[in-house]
């Protein structure tokens, strides 16, 4: 059964009105996309910057209001909702954003930053936050609990965001280019957290991402988006080694995708060098 | 709870440890605990002999026509023999309860309508901001004219209602602004992610953000007050039941003493323009703590 079904989402944002100009017009940011995540899985969004990626994101969190579309969720369309409906769906859906050191406000200790969903929806209990921070791998929890985000290093930051997304037990999460920001000696760490995040906590997960290889590594299946559209959709792998459109084609020439036994033998034959 | 209490208390500590740094605020607050020491030493400067020191009421029967300082008279007298040291320290006295009051409620008022404005927008920041343009090409002098009118007297809390009344508008065209660009920000829309209402996205991430530059303001106001009422009171529009220096500048040139009489012209004119200058200095030392990025980096 899929958790997530996207219909026909469309995204327009007014350009501002050019001089004794009569029409208005528009950005399509997001074109008529339609797509399924099944529960438990892991679909990777890719595109290059620019495309629309981070407006379908926070149009599936409702952050913006689709122009037009359907957005089911558990059977369940959010689409039209208005802010004061949407509370209920407040628990069940959350977001990582793509900029650790934006996303925290920088006034707000750990502690109540991981404290605002349960505040909201009225489960507040300091336990869920300890644990929260220790899943994430902030340990021991006492030691986080009342620092704030300027003392803390952005994967650190990154996994206070994570705790935040899943202290409240959603079952629907959007991660914005979650490490595009991060120190690439500390992305493995992170992906790798959130992979076992999403085994135990049986997570349905968009990953948005203009990685090729980081999108391998994490995804189930893979939507490539192009100007507002998505032009491809499949499994992860199929998607990489055997592309249909032209435009995934040229994306996957320009990045080059390591194959992860190549890469092995690789530094096996520079060991053997040194 | 314990925790949060301590890190309340370290946090406390870690400003105060900001503060000492700064030698812009340490300079300000010295300034400002000379006038608050002023201010404090009123009452009991009056205590000494209320007949001669009241500077309402008081005056000294020895005294014929204005003189210079003696041991008697600190600062002199004016010209019907009242104490001008009395008068400059109750003058004190009501430039920091005025200055102070003004700058508090029009900053209350000034950042919770810019708030409301810059988060809410539409139709609330077009009205809001709309009333803040009237506000402000409202020229304060005959506002205070046409209001005493009204009450049929001049009071130092007419005083305090207009400017009050008169500077929120600057206050919260600056908290709006602040308040459209934190808006879009992540952390925000991450509390709304999280399901955070309006009200206490508000109240929790946008005010304690805006809250420096609110503070800021704050201390310019009271620079602004300061300055407003002495102009007004030199102009004559102070309160007749009180003295203030602006009231003091005023005699001293109705009288015709500006130049004869320096003792009584100049002390007023300085601390007015030594009060405002430390609030201006606190102003800008706050800026620069609260402002991070002008300084680190
Ligand atoms: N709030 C907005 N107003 C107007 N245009 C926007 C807004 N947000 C995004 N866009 C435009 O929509 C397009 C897609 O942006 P975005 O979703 O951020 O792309 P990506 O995340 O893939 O880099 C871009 O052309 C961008 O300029
Ligand atoms: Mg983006």
């Amino acid at each position: 059964m899929e958790m997530l079904n996207i219909e026909h989402l469309t995204k327009l944002f007014p350009l501002k009105k050019k001089l004794f100009s009569r029409d208005q017009q528009y950005v399509h940011a997001v074109d008529d996309i339609s797509f399924k995540i099944e529960k438990g899985k892991i679909l990777g969004l890719v595109g290059e910057s620019g495309c629309g990626k981070t407006t379908t994101a926070k149009l599936l969190v409702r952050l913006l209001k689709p122009t037009s579309g359907k957005i089911y969720i558990g059977g369940e369309d959010i689409a039209g909702l208005k802010e004061e409906n949407l509370k209920k769906f407040r628990k069940n859906i959350q977001m990582i954003f793509q900029d650790p050191y934006e996303s925290l406000n920088p006034r707000l200790t750990i502690h109540s930053t991981i404290a605002e969903p349960l505040i909201a929806q009225g489960l507040y209990n300091l336990e869920k936050i300890h644990d929260a921070l220790e899943v994430v791998g902030l340990k021991p929890p006492e030691g986080f609990l009342y620092r704030y985000p300027h003392e803390l290093s952005g994967g650190q930051r990154q996994r206070v965001a994570i705790a935040r997304a899943l202290v409240i037990d959603p079952i629907f999460v959007v991660a914005d280019e979650p490490t595009s920001m991060l120190d690439v000696s500390i992305r493995a760490g992170v992906l790798n957290l959130m992979l076992a995040l999403r085994k135990s906590f049986d997570l349905t997960v968009l990953f948005v991402t203009h990685d090729l290889a980081v999108a391998r590594y994490m995804c189930d299946d893979i939507a490539v988006m192009h100007n507002g559209k998505i032009v491809e959709t499949g499994n992860a792998e199929e998607v990489i080694r055997n592309p249909k459109h032209s435009y995934t084609k040229a994306l996957l020439s320009a990045v080059p995708i390591p194959d992860p036994r190549a890469k092995r033998e690789r530094i096996r034959i520079r060991g053997k060098v040194v | 709870m314990k925790k949060i209490e301590n890190k309340k208390a370290s946090q406390i500590r870690q400003i105060w440890a900001l503060v000492r740094k700064s030698t812009f605020i340490k300079l300000g607050v010295s300034i400002m605990i000379l006038f608050g020491i002023m201010a404090v030493f009123s009452p009991i400067w009056i205590h000494i002999n209320p007949e001669v020191y009241d500077p309402i009421i008081g005056a000294d029967p020895n005294v014929h026509g204005s003189v210079g300082p003696s041991l008697q008279h600190p600062l002199g007298t004016d010209d019907i023999g009242k104490d001008l040291f009395s008068q400059l320290l109750r003058g004190s006295q009501v430039a920091f309860m005025l200055g102070m009051m003004v700058s508090v409620f029009s900053t209350i008022i000034g950042a919770a309508i810019g708030l409301i404005a810059g988060y809410y927008g539409k139709i609330w920041d077009t009205l809001l901001m709309r009333l803040a343009d009237i506000i402000l090409t409202l020229p304060r002098l005959p506002l205070l004219i046409v209001i005493s009118g009204i009450f049929g007297t001049q009071s130092n809390w007419i005083i305090l209602l207009i400017l009050s009344l008169t500077f929120w508008p600057i206050i919260s065209r600056v908290i709006r602004a602040q308040t459209l660009s934190l808006r879009e920000r992540p952390f925000i829309e991450s509390a709304r992610v999280s399901g955070v209402g309006n009200t206490r996205i508000i109240v929790k991430h946008l005010a304690p953000n805006v809250l420096p530059i609110a503070f800021y303001y704050l201390t310019v106001t009271v620079t602004g007050a300061i300055l407003v009422e002495a102009g007004l009171s030199f102009l004559g529009f102070g309160d007749p039941s009180n003295m203030s220096w602006g009231m003091m500048l005023q005699w001293c040139f109705v009288k015709g003493y500006v130049f004869k009489a320096p003792y009584w012209m100049i002390p007023p004119g300085l601390c007015i323009s030594l009060l405002a200058f430390s609030f201006y200095l606190i102003g800008v030392g706050l800026e620069e703590m609260v402002n991070p990025r002008l300084k680190k980096r």
